[in-house]
């Protein structure tokens, strides 16, 4: 005697729901090759002009390069430091754990008008000139607790007896952690990092505050609206989300592949986490 | 793996205590284990027999006392640096590397050239009989054969003492008794000390030279098996190590020879023992013997419940006096039937009489 739960939501309301996500996006991404300068309908013919417009525009190739450099800059540190932490707060019998974690994660709940503004303050304060390294710093501080979202879980999902057997065969903390902990983890660290790049990349209210002369892509795309409307801004939000979905097209392989290859079933369910 | 003194006992655990934070997993443990013995440690889940196991390889640290591996004090050294080695409750194999490589780890560390590395690694699995399974990847193989790899890569490193934490638990019935044997064989043929943890008494008793039973962290008895199940030290080693009727009686004072027994007004004669009043009457249920009432005086009791085991039948019997039914195994002969009036008869050699403090239980 089993009834079937009728779904409290009508199928038409997801629907509709989903509609409303993903209509804007295909609207940008096909207005980016309009052939006229109209950003609404009619379509008036498939074009590459806009892309053009902005590949020869050096304010774009110039913030391009700098979200990249960014981007890398912070993927990197994060990978190094964020698993450091990561091991640190899974693996260490200290009793300052806790308070330790609660500070690493507090950006999370934290505005990025706020990070912005008290980051602002400090570089004032300490007399550090705004440059791409301050935008760096400032992003580090954003995306660390996304990166130790991902990084935690998956330590914490190792299996405990691995590094017990690898201590317990001879392996010093060291080479324990390279020979036993890293091979079982470093597609989930390695994703992360990437989930870390994709984030600097797109942030705008942090960089805003802190960022000097220089310009990063948010930025740049920011500055262009208030000057024209043209599909070229269409052409660069389709730009920016096709590097952000490249991103983690590549990080959800890495984790499958990676959880394939061992004939584990890690579920990819820890990149979710961080998306917006 | 040095100042191994040839009179020290392998493994030498002195007053072991261990704390978590609020609970007390061990008191005070000191505990023998000779070179060449396999020593069960043998109690329920939550005793402290693989917490005691864990300090012995180095993963936990004990709040008190001492731990010594042939004559050198090793209670501050960390599990790399004991010449001990360890298989897991999950064989724990190293999911990126294959088979070779997982018995390899150990060897690589110590610095072999690849050549012995080869050698050594063929002789560990041959000897757990997965010569030929070298290239295979740890999914691609059975629990069995996994344990197996396990032992291999413990072995391999030719341990001082090899630890085992119920490495068959996880296993399949019949899996698990060849596993028994396998392990009986290669505790012959490297001649090494073995320590063993397990809540399965018929493993214990199957596998070991000496059993040492835990109960709330504490050793309530080391023996061989045969002493354990014989002459169990306390009622609950005589519950715990295999199935047994524990009766409360009355020992008649005078040290008379043989002891007499008192259930109720039921009198038996028992072996002497320098015990008098209060006592408990342990009887395995194989040294029962039920027939038909006789009149001849015996304990008379009441068929409650019956069931066919192949070779015979286990009985329970409800007794005046007596709190619980008594159990009984019997082999051949007619079955009684339930509700049946039957008398129940023992060797008086056969019952072990264990001191019992009235107030408790």
């Amino acid at each position: 005697m089993e009834h079937r739960q009728r779904a409290p939501i009508p199928t038409s309301i997801t629907i509709a729901a989903l509609l409303f996500l993903f209509v804007p996006l295909g609207l940008v991404v096909l207005f980016s090759f309009n052939s006229t300068g109209s950003l609404t309908f009619p379509f008036a013919g498939f074009s590459m002009r806009w892309y053009r417009q902005i590949a020869e525009s050096p304010e774009f190739r110039s913030a391009v390069t700098n979200s990249a450099f960014v981007g890398l800059v912070v993927a990197l540190v994060t990978l190094v430091l964020g698993t450091l932490a990561a091991y640190g707060l899974t693996r260490a019998s200290t009793r300052w754990r806790t308070p330790i974690a609660v500070l690493l994660f507090l950006p999370l709940t934290l505005p990025g008008l706020f990070l912005g503004l008290s980051l602002l303050v400090l570089f004032a304060r300490v007399e550090v000139t705004l440059s791409l390294a301050t935008v760096a710093i400032a992003h580090l501080v954003y995306v660390t607790p996304y990166y130790l979202l991902i990084a935690v879980a998956a330590l914490q999902r190792l299996d405990p007896a691995l590094e017990e057997a690898g201590a317990d065969l001879g392996g010093n903390g060291w080479l324990v952690f390279r020979r036993v902990t890293l091979p079982q983890v470093w597609p989930v660290l390695v994703s992360a990092s990437c989930l870390a790049f994709a984030l600097s990349f797109d942030e705008f209210i942090i960089t805003f505050f802190v960022i000097g002369p220089d310009s990063t892509l948010p930025l740049f795309i920011f500055s262009t609206l208030r000057r024209t409307v043209d599909p070229s801004v269409n052409a660069i939000s389709s730009l920016l989300l096709m590097i952000t979905l490249a991103l983690f097209a590549f990080a959800f392989l890495l984790t499958v592949r990676g959880a394939r290859s061992r004939g584990l079933s890690i579920e990819p369910e820890a990149l979710g986490s961080g998306s917006r | 793996m040095t100042g191994s003194q040839g009179s020290a006992p392998r493994v030498r655990l002195v007053d072991v205590v261990k704390r978590f934070s609020d609970v007390t997993a061990l008191e005070a443990v000191t505990l023998d284990v000779a070179d060449g013995e396999f020593v069960t440690l043998l109690g329920p889940s939550g005793c402290g027999k693989t917490t005691l196991l864990r300090i012995v390889a180095g993963f936990e640290r004990p709040s008190e006392g001492r731990v010594l591996l042939g004559g050198d004090d090793v209670t501050a050294a960390p599990p790399h640096r004991r010449p001990v080695n360890m298989v897991f409750q999950r064989p724990a194999l190293f999911p990126h590397l294959d088979v070779a490589a997982n018995v390899a780890f150990g060897p690589r560390i110590d610095g072999l050239s690849k050549a012995e590395i080869d050698r050594v690694v063929g002789e560990a699995l041959a000897l757990v009989q997965l010569d030929g399974f070298q290239h295979r990847r740890s999914h691609e193989l059975s629990g069995g054969q996994m344990q197996r790899v396990a032992l291999a890569r413990a072995i391999v490193n030719r341990p001082q003492v090899l630890l085992l934490d119920e490495p068959l638990s996880a296993l399949d019935l019949k899996i698990r008794l060849e596993m028994e044997s396998e392990l009986r064989r290669l505790h012959r043929e490297i001649g090494g000390t073995f320590i063993y943890v397990t809540h399965d008494q018929r493993e214990a008793l199957a596998l070991s030279d000496r059993i040492v039973v835990f109960n709330h962290g504490r050793i309530e008895q080391i023996g061989s098996p045969n002493d354990v199940y014989r002459r169990p030290a306390s009622p609950f080693v005589a519950r715990f190590v295999g199935d047994a009727n524990v009766i409360p009686v009355e020992v008649s004072e005078g040290g008379a020879e043989p002891a007499e027994v008192a259930v109720g007004a039921h009198r038996f004669p028992a072996p002497s023992v320098d015990i008098s009043g209060p006592a408990w009457l342990v009887l395995r249920p194989e040294v029962v013997r039920v027939r038909p009432p006789s009149g001849d005086g015996s304990l008379r009791g009441v068929v409650q419940d019956l069931s066919f085991r192949g070779t015979g039948h286990s009985y329970r019997v409800t007794v005046e006096d007596v709190p619980e039914p008594l159990k009984a195994e019997v082999s051949g002969g007619e079955a009684f039937a339930i509700g049946a009036t039957v008398e129940l008869t023992w060797e008086p050699e056969a019952c072990r009489l264990l001191p019992r403090d009235p107030g408790a239980d």
